[in-house]
């Protein structure tokens, strides 16, 4: 009978689809899930605060005034990224590390 | 600031109970207390995390 074979073509074709797609989707999802790990959100997070953190933002961190000597950044700095290894988060530290890399840069720009 | 920076400011899980909230916030606090050397912007950082986690607020934007 026509209509049985013209049914099954389409059962086969379109299992086909189906089974292509489901494997896409389960290979995306295998990605996404060792991007989503906290552990490497945080070190991506790093990197990524490496590159675009402002300035401003760096000297609100470690609570400097925008003319402060770099001796001044340095001794905020230590005492924030000491007692942050003691009692706070690798997180919190690494942005106190990234903020006095961030002025690091620009301070001793001008200082030239 | 999303639960998952909160976590992160405080050195939790994301599932931690407010008591472990807590904890940790005062701990954090130590570290960055601005009567004790730390910075105005830090210490508001660790307190909203601290809302954050315990469902005070509901905020999406970035904490940094």
């Amino acid at each position: 009978f026509q209509a049985g074979r013209i049914i099954a073509n389409l059962i086969v074709v379109g299992s086909g689809v189906l089974v292509r797609a489901f494997a896409q989707a389960y290979r995306q999802a295998l990605q996404n899930a060792s991007k989503n790990g906290v552990a490497r959100e945080a070190v991506e997070n790093m990197k990524k605060v490496g590159k675009t953190m402002s300035e401003s933002e760096a000297r609100q961190i470690l609570g400097v005034s925008e003319n402060a000597s770099w001796e001044e950044i340095l001794k905020k700095y230590d005492s924030l990224f000491e007692n942050n290894a003691k009692n706070g988060s690798f997180y919190l530290q690494s942005k106190v590390f990234r903020a006095k890399e961030c002025l690091e840069s620009a301070v001793k720009k001008d200082g030239e | 600031m999303t639960r998952r920076e909160a976590a992160l400011i405080l050195g939790l899980r994301e599932s931690a109970t407010p008591d472990k909230v807590k904890e940790a916030h005062r701990k954090v606090m130590v570290a960055n207390h601005p009567d004790a050397g730390g910075s105005d912007y830090l210490a508001s950082k660790v307190n909203e995390a601290k809302d954050v986690m315990l469902g005070k607020t509901k905020g999406s934007n970035s904490a940094f």
